[in-house]
């Protein structure tokens, strides 16, 4: 570069800046056509595309549905093809406008610094303006520039200070104690309780096995709720629910909903204080679903069951929920709102460090129906068994036959026996129908399941496959009830009719005993205890009879109040929930409590 | 030939370039009816290491070099050689990374996770322009950084942007710079390198919505120089108080300043001072005042910083990943929130339990209760310090280029008239010689 000035005449534009100039000008109007081409072709793949993709599916759909001519098969192939050719042509299409809408970008660009290199003009200064009064006028606007940055900048810290982070886990996180009181945490060691320790709990709906049999012989037979004699103490339920009690150790379980709440309880067992209640959230789908169970039923008609680490708890929202014994919610799913016709009612159980879920829905031809097993500690499904039934009311069992564990669970019209641990397929059995809600149970070697008003069948849980034909031990076709589960032992099965008609069979070959007409209606499931069979009608009198060949009525004992829920029988107590309360007979405080 | 047959060829050479718009028909992919198996998605094999350190040298090189072009040689055209350069290479063909202004987070984490090891040729793409700028002044940002190249590359109309304006948009980068350490320091996040507007443009492709953020500073760009330099970029913000040291850095004039005023408006990055005039006497009494508000100001500010920081460390907690995932876990099962994310899916199927993701999550609020104080004091503290630095008198004789402000890219050389009697002078040794 010379120390001279450039000579440019004065109004007249050198020719390479012209030519930049125009270069420019033109690269910019072919940047702008190359971007209306590559919207334009945007457009037809996002908008076009997808209605004649649409069009292709329908006449797929009609081909599926009505009769396939080759004239139709040739006209959806011959659209498939322009839809697959028209797509590639049009990534093809971006991919070069796409190239060439950068190149003119460039020719632009460098045309355009071409043309502004060419075209430099002396520098003009104007006349110089008060300088000192310009810097400060420039200083002075900087600073409130600042000062309203500062404020922007403030309104918008002090709009997120009073609208506070959604960081909701940081409440749940434990770090404020429970209000009602300090519970010891869960038991250490295995991380679930074996068979033997289950068996002298009431971990599930009627106790060890589902069965409604105690191993102890110390249950009290005399106690007088209005008198408060051998009453160890009553509390109150907070919410409502048919559910049964459950027991581990010091520790009763129960659970209660409303429309709007769902909740657990924890009993001390020795006190009857309310230690802890546990929140189960509604899942939103509930709403829209407009869930209305039969009032019978209620809105926590599925007993919960504990495997010794863990409780857990299902609602006929189909929301299950775990708990650990300090009242700390481990985990929370919906499995999605049941279809069932009188509300879901069915109890939960558990294997191992599993929950054992029978969630049969629907009229059987939807394939709804679900056995699922899930994990204790996450909630995470370990497996699920797809089941091609309706719904149901009944509660699947865990037995030990020869040795090896099954799940067993009645619906209609099978008596189906899976293998816990993965789910598979055992053995079935076609033998009930209907609304089915009395549970099935082990005796005698035996697996005994009811058709309500028409028989009770036992099968031999020792075959494979479809055992229909070959596994009937025996048939009793004189009714059957239609909600209370039997009871049986080695000797005797009872089933117990919701007029209070008690029938007794043989389980060696199903011939009746006895029948006998307790003249009461009966809504909990009968409990053999020892000899004595418990029979606990809805206003709330305990029948005690003796277990034998015929009925031997050994006491009576009034509780006070409507009862619905099946007892629980452990070690010298007995836990009955009546509507509204929670009632402990026997034990060493049992001196008698005040109303 | 004449002026309209140049055009004419122009044109037909544009029309043909646009006609490979239209492209070819294809056939579409056969419909395989035999045992042909499509391969398998390969992925491309990991940058060679050795790359890194060539990069470096490139680095070195390019520093030296520019720091030659913008302070001996003082060459626009070659300034702006070396800086197309700088942008092909460390732009285009290396996509982009490593690049220094990134690399302030690479040695923000290395400080604060033990388990992070930055490697050697991060920390020299972070440090070497650092000791460049505290010698030379902003070399690097001359001639060296591509995200500056491509914006220099563009500017074709610049316009003068208002010093309050300037102000004020500039404490923007102070704010990102802030940001930037403190999510790199607990590990949640690299937002510098996410918010990149240019790599997406280096590498031909990116997420769309930072294309587009990238594409608006470029137009940006076209009018107003270097906008992402100017006001966004954090790298800057460090290099700006090194170059206020450097002991070398660019004049406008290679002599003495006769105060001309032809380099009033070369700038356009606003990069030139003036020479300052006294105030009226009335001045100097509100300036002192308003300089000790300032001063008792600055300590509230910091103190207000820290505590709005504090009180924000749920909200800037959100941008941890793991935060995020206890939070949806939460909704989940409260039933607050419908379906599974993969996210959400993936923890389950780990079987942790939730409780122990909470009290992680809870961990980590809490550390960003820290950083956030040290953010929030950080925030106060520029802000208050250019308050402060707003009301205090400058002493100018001459016309300067702003050590701070100024990014090297030697415009300014050819408006003043003694640079070119310095070309001149060299001319004549040269024909001499």
């Amino acid at each position: 570069m010379t120390g001279a000035p450039p000579q440019i005449p004065a109004n007249e534009p050198a020719l390479g800046y012209r030519t930049a100039r125009t270069t420019a000008k033109v690269a910019g109007v072919f940047s702008l056509v190359f971007l209306a081409l590559l919207v334009a072709n945007f457009i037809g793949t996002s908008v076009i595309g997808p209605r004649r993709e649409n069009h292709l599916a329908a006449m797929k759909a009609a081909l599926r549905e009505g009769e396939a001519t080759d004239e139709k098969l040739s006209e959806i192939r011959q659209l498939d093809l322009r839809i697959r050719r028209n797509r590639i042509w049009r990534l093809d299409f971006a991919h070069k406008t796409g190239h060439a809408l950068l190149a003119s970008i460039v020719v632009f660009f460098v045309a355009g610094k071409l043309a502004r290199v060419l075209n430099k003009r002396l520098p003009r200064p104007e006349h110089a303006p008060d300088v000192g009064v310009e810097q400060i006028r420039e200083a002075r606007g900087a600073r409130w520039t600042v000062t309203a940055g500062l404020v922007i900048l403030g309104g918008i810290v002090a709009l997120l200070v009073i609208n506070e982070a959604p960081l909701a886990f940081v409440v749940a996180s434990g770090t404020e104690p429970s209000p009602v009181a300090a519970v010891e945490p869960n038991e250490t060691g295995p991380s679930y309780a074996s068979m033997e320790e289950k068996r002298v709990q009431w971990h599930r709906f009627r106790g060890p096995g589902g069965g409604g049999v105690s191993l102890f012989t110390n249950i009290p037979t005399e106690w007088d709720g209005k008198t408060g004699k051998g009453i160890a103490w009553k509390s109150p339920v907070p919410l409502a629910g048919n559910n049964s009690p459950v027991v581990w150790n010091d520790r009763i379980f129960l659970s209660g909903a409303t429309e709007t709440k769902q909740e657990v309880y924890c009993y001390d067992a020795v006190s009857g204080r309310l230690l802890w209640t546990g929140d189960v959230p509604i899942s939103p789908a509930v709403a829209a679903a407009e869930l209305n169970p039969m009032e019978d039923t209620g809105r926590s008609a599925s007993t919960m069951a504990t495997d010794g680490r863990r409780v857990y708890t299902i609602f006929v929202t189909g929301d299950i929920a775990a708990f650990d014994f300090g009242g700390r919610r481990l985990w929370y799913k919906s499995l999605g709102v049941p279809d069932s016709a009188y509300g879901y009612a069915s109890s939960l159980d558990t294997y191992e460090d599993r929950v054992i879920v029978q969630y049969d829905q629907g009229d059987g031809s939807e394939d709804k129906s679900r056995l699922y097993a899930l994990d204790g500690a996450s909630g995470r499904i370990v497996w699920e068994a797809k089941r091609e039934v309706p719904n149901s009311w009944t509660s699947p069992i865990v037995v030990e036959v020869e040795g090896k564990p099954q799940l067993i669970t009645l619906t209609d019209p099978w008596l189906l026996a899976n293998n816990p641990a993965d789910g598979a397929e055992i053995w079935r059995a076609e033998c009930a129908g209907g609304d089915v809600a009395p549970s099935p149970i082990y005796a005698g070697g035996l697996v005994l399941a009811i058709e309500p008003y028409s028989h009770l069948i036992a099968i031999k849980p020792t075959g494979q496959g479809n055992v229909t034909e070959t596994h009937v031990a025996w048939t009793m076709d004189e009714g059957g009830p239609d909600i209370c589960s039997p009871v049986g032992n080695d000797q005797y099965v009872y089933l117990l009719e919701g007029q209070g008609l008690l029938i007794c069979c043989s389980v060696a070959d199903g011939k009746k005993v006895f029948d006998h007409d307790l003249r009461t209606d009966f809504v909990a499931s009968p409990s053999i205890v020892g000899d004595k069979i418990y029979l606990l009608d809805a206003e709330g009198v305990m029948h005690i009879g003796q277990v034998g060949p015929e009925y031997k009525e050994l006491a009576k004992c009034e509780l006070g109040e409507k009862c619905h829920a099946s007892p629980a029988f452990v070690d010298g107590r007995i836990y009955i929930r009546s509507l509204e309360n929670l009632w402990c007979i026997g034990g060493p405080t049992a001196a008698g409590v005040a109303d | 030939m004449t002026r309209s047959s140049h055009t004419l060829i122009l044109f037909a050479v544009l029309l043909a370039s646009g006609a490979a718009a239209f492209g070819l028909e294809r056939f579409p992919p056969p419909q395989f009816e035999t045992d042909y198996v499509r391969p398998t998605t390969t992925v491309p094999n990991p940058p060679q290491g050795f790359w890194e350190y060539i990069d470096a040298g490139v680095l070195i090189v390019t520093l030296f070099l520019a720091t030659y072009l913008i302070l001996r040689k003082r060459s626009r055209k070659w300034i702006f050689a070396l800086m197309l350069f700088s942008l092909v290479y460390f732009g285009f063909f290396r996509k982009g990374c490593v690049c220094s202004v990134g690399a302030v987070q690479n040695v923000t984490l290395t400080a604060f996770d033990s388990t992070y090891a930055v490697p050697i040729a991060v920390l020299m793409f972070f440090a070497l322009p650092l000791v460049f700028t505290l010698f030379f002044g902003r070399v690097f940002c001359g001639a060296v950084c591509p995200l500056g190249a491509i914006q220099d590359a563009v500017l074709i109309h610049p316009v003068r942007v208002p010093r309050w304006l300037e102000s004020g948009l500039r404490l923007i980068a102070y704010l990102y710079l802030g940001a930037g350490v403190l999510f790199a320091a607990m590990g949640a996040m690299f937002i510098i390198c996410r918010y990149d507007p240019f790599v997406g443009f280096f590498r031909f492709g990116g997420n769309w919505n930072i294309l587009v953020f990238g594409g608006c500073l470029l137009l940006i760009g076209v009018f107003v120089g270097r906008p992402y330099c100017r006001f966004l970029c954090p790298y800057g913000v460090i290099l700006r108080q090194l170059s206020r040291l450097s002991k070398w850095h660019v004049t406008i004039t290679p002599t003495d300043c006769i105060q001309c005023r032809l380099c009033e408006d070369a700038c356009p990055f606003g990069a030139i001072r003036k020479p300052t005039e006294p105030w009226p006497a009335k001045e100097y009494r509100v300036a002192k005042a308003r300089l000790a508000f300032f001063l008792v100001l600055l300590p509230v500010l910091i103190g207000a910083g820290g505590w709005a920081g504090y009180e924000l460390r749920g909200w800037l907690a959100q941008i941890h990943p793991q935060v995020r995932l206890a939070q949806r876990i939460y909704l989940e099962e409260n039933a607050q929130v419908e379906g599974t994310t993969d996210a959400s899916d993936a923890f389950r199927a780990t079987g942790r339990p939730s409780p122990e993701l909470y009290s992680e999550a809870t961990l980590l609020r809490d550390r960003f209760g820290i950083g956030g104080v040290l953010f929030g004091a950080f925030v106060g503290l520029v802000i208050g310090g250019k308050l402060l630095s707003l009301s205090v008198k400058r002493r100018r004789t001459d016309y300067e280029a702003d050590r701070a402000s100024c990014l090297a890219c030697g415009r300014c050389y050819e408006y003043c008239p003694k640079e070119h009697e310095r070309w001149k002078n060299r001319k004549e040794r040269l024909g001499r010689s």
